[in-house]
């Protein structure tokens, strides 16, 4: 919901408590009452089941134990934070729900309790809360939190931290998919990466869950299909280029596309709509940057994925972007002052 | 010069809380950052700091008649400067691990405001007992915000207080199930967030305070 | 008299001087504690980097300083030298210490490295260091993730990969270089 909206949500009963004064309010004036963050935040949650589904069949156990932590610790962060700030709490509307639940799909299947727990706060106090509640963050609360619990505990979130060589469960014995390929230089089957049983965070495995729910998203148009669309032709785009200078044997396009957190990234991550650019081509352009830049970490750095950096990094730009893509005001161009 | 301005008791507690250089000035921010992830490099930092900035203010107050106003930051760089170079080869040679560990943040307490705005502020202006108080005072507010940053970053960080020195564990070593220490705190985002939020809790006890006063009052 | 250079700057002067006299004085009386205390930081770790030596003394072999070490009768033992290279965060500074025909490693010390706390910092642990005694000086040493087969192999540390390799390369490039230039005298 706009502040606008919220603005004259609140003056309306006002305006009828005075009779007969012409009431006249700035725009827009008719605005879809469905379009609620509650409404929202619960086409997320709905969209997520897929994703849920998928990870529930691959990791067993550790997906529901890591939801539970992850989302628990979110709603008592909010209470605690709102509750700070002397603001009314705000659990019903679904946010602190869904932060906890991407942030818990963000992560590894084994990690300790602690790196949930301590990711949902930071996520919802220095990620959400401090910068004045929901709709008033810069950066992505979720990924906020993954960062600061990456850079605290990096031996339970890094490369090797998804591997459990002893474990029970057939797919957290190996890497990584883009691990093995950035370290090895072995490729992983495309049918595996689209089913989703390579190893990963709880989320990320399969590219089928994530293209399900973000179909869902895109035409309820939680979600601007503008971003995802951005994100994976810039992807698209540079890993083409690199097969066809310097092409891996068995390891395409698609590889890139369906492997690594890219696909949850790009529907349920980067299109959050707090962080997000407002319009249109801002929202494709921000997607195509996100798109490059985890490109850049992916096959640059020292980190085999990099949609959690790319996404921040992009949040930060947010602004310029809006200021870039100004929308053309209903009737024409505003002239220019000559000076 | 005339010798009006805060009393030397006035300069004294006004140094510790009330202008805290770390948490109300904001001065001295780079060692805040840099060196206090152990309460061992706070305290030898806050230490070479105490050191600099009474010599430097003594020194300052007695030659304030002597200075002409366009060469008086030349002679306060000039006498931080001459103090640092001392404190450092003190630290080199009577505490080689500490020096070692403090590396290049000692020599760049010349560049710490703290000292040059003490000497601008209260020392060219004001007689010997007032500096001297006024040091004392400053230095021991940087000690304690530089103190109240350490313990929390070498809590969280390394789970313990005073670890090099005394060895005191505070959070009891535990498998990685059940707890870890958070490497981000011994790195510089921790100082930052550490900072930022110690300060939020300053302000809040000070504007609490400040209702409890106005209650009163009223 | 006022308005001259001299007048306005004889503080400056004076100051200088005085703060100038003080320091060397302070250099003076200091440094050579300031230098053994840095000699001690090397010479001191050559007996736990070659066994059977007590004492070592600087020499230039091939342009590089490296220390002799020696043992209590002063018979020559073993080399400790100096090597230093980029870690994953920032220059790692190492000694490594070899038997006199620099045919084995005898051990490893870190001087200085700034590695991920928690993570990379592992290099300077006694457990990981202690792998680097009695390893081969004339092949190159190779990092492995699971216990090392053979004789040259050096157990990484997990989720270090970085760390472990750069510090096996600064090994073999140190070692490397000592040994032609030894060859060479």
């Amino acid at each position: 919901m706009t502040d606008e909206a919220k603005k004259e949500e609140q003056q309306a009963p006002k305006a009828e408590a005075a009779a007969p004064v012409l009431h006249v309010a700035p725009g827009p004036h008719a605005f879809s009452t469905s379009l609620t963050t509650r409404r929202m935040m619960f086409d997320v949650l709905l969209a997520l089941v897929p994703v849920f589904a998928a990870s529930l069949w691959q990791f067993r156990l550790y997906t529901v134990i890591q939801l539970v932590i992850c989302m628990v610790s979110a709603l008592l962060a909010e209470t605690l934070f709102t509750a700070m700030r002397k603001k009314p709490i705000l659990i019903r509307d679904g946010s602190a729900l869904v932060t906890g639940a991407i942030l818990a799909f963000s992560l590894p299947a084994k990690a300790p309790w602690y790196v949930g727990a301590v990711g949902s706060f930071v996520a919802i106090g220095i990620g959400k809360v401090i910068f004045g509640g929901l709709g008033q963050n810069i950066f992505n609360p979720a990924m906020l939190g993954r960062a600061f619990v990456m850079i605290a505990f990096p031996a339970f979130l890094g490369a090797t931290a998804y591997v459990v060589p002893d474990a029970a469960i057939d797919g957290l014995s190996r890497a990584t998919p883009l691990t093995t390929l950035k370290q090895l230089g072995q490729n992983t089957g495309l049918l595996p990466l689209f089913l989703g049983t390579t190893n990963g965070s709880l989320g990320e495995t399969s590219a089928l869950a994530c293209l399900l729910g973000g179909a869902y998203l895109c035409l309820r148009r939680t979600a601007s299909w503008e971003i995802p669309a951005g994100i994976v032709s810039a992807v698209a785009a540079i890993a083409g280029l690199m097969q066809w200078l310097a092409p891996v044997a068995g390891w395409t396009v698609l590889h890139e596309l369906f492997s690594g957190a890219l696909l949850f990234g790009a529907f349920y991550i980067a299109t959050d709509p707090v962080t997000s650019p407002l319009t249109p081509r801002g929202k494709f352009v921000f997607g195509l940057g996100v798109g490059a830049l985890v490109m850049l970490i992916r096959k640059l750095s020292g980190y085999p994925e990099g949609v959690m950096f790319a996404v921040l990094i992009m949040n930060a730009v947010v602004p310029l972007i809006n200021q870039w893509t100004i929308p053309t005001p209903v009737g024409g161009v505003v002239l220019e002052k000559k000076s | 010069m005339s010798n009006d301005g805060p009393t030397p008791l006035e300069r004294f507690i006004n140094g510790i809380l009330p202008e805290n250089p770390v948490y109300r000035q904001i001065l001295g921010i780079c060692p805040t950052l840099a060196v206090s992830n152990t309460m061992e490099g706070a305290l030898t930092m806050a230490g070479a700091v105490a050191f600099v900035l009474i010599c430097s203010n003594i020194l300052v107050s007695l030659i304030r008649g002597l200075l002409k106003p366009h060469l008086r930051i030349l002679v306060f760089t000039l006498t931080i400067a001459a103090f640092v170079t001392i404190a450092d080869r003190f630290l080199a040679a009577y505490m080689y691990d500490m020096s070692k560990l403090l590396g290049p943040y000692i020599p760049l307490i010349i560049v710490n405001c703290i000292i040059i705005a003490r000497c601008e502020i209260c020392a060219s202006k004001q007689r010997l007992g007032a500096a001297v108080m006024d040091a004392v005072g400053q230095s021991l507010g940087f000690m304690l915000g530089l103190m109240s940053i350490a313990s929390v970053r070498e809590i969280l960080g390394f789970g313990t207080w005073f670890g090099k020195w005394l060895g005191w564990r505070v959070i009891p070593a535990a498998a990685p199930e059940i707890w870890s220490n958070w490497v981000i705190m011994i790195l510089p985002p921790g100082a930052f967030i550490t900072l930022g939020l110690l300060m939020g809790v300053m302000n809040w006890i000070e504007a609490r305070s400040r209702k409890a006063r106005k209650a009163v009052a009223a | 008299m006022k308005n001259s250079y001299i007048g306005q700057a004889w503080l400056v002067i004076v100051l200088s001087l005085c703060f100038g006299v003080a320091l060397a004085a302070v250099q003076t009386a200091l440094n050579p504690k300031i230098e053994s205390n840095k000699l001690r930081d090397t010479i001191g770790q050559i007996p736990s980097l070659v066994p059977g030596a007590a004492d070592g003394k600087a020499e230039t072999i091939g342009g590089q300083t490296v220390y002799r070490a020696v043992d209590a009768q002063g018979q020559h033992v073993g080399w400790v030298i100096p090597a230093r290279g980029q870690g994953f965060a920032d220059v790692i500074e190492l000694l490594v210490g070899t038997d006199k025909d620099v045919k084995q490693i005898t051990g490893l010390y870190v001087l200085k490295q700034l590695e991920t706390p928690g993570l990379g910092d592992f290099i300077t642990g006694d457990a990981w260091r202690s792998q680097f005694k009695s390893k081969p000086a004339d092949v190159p040493l190779v990092i492995t993730k699971t216990a090392p087969k053979t004789d040259s192999e050096v157990q990484g540390i997990t989720g270090a990969t970085i760390s472990s390799r750069s510090v096996v390369g600064i090994v073999n490039g140190a070692v490397e270089k000592f040994r032609s230039a030894v060859a060479n005298e």
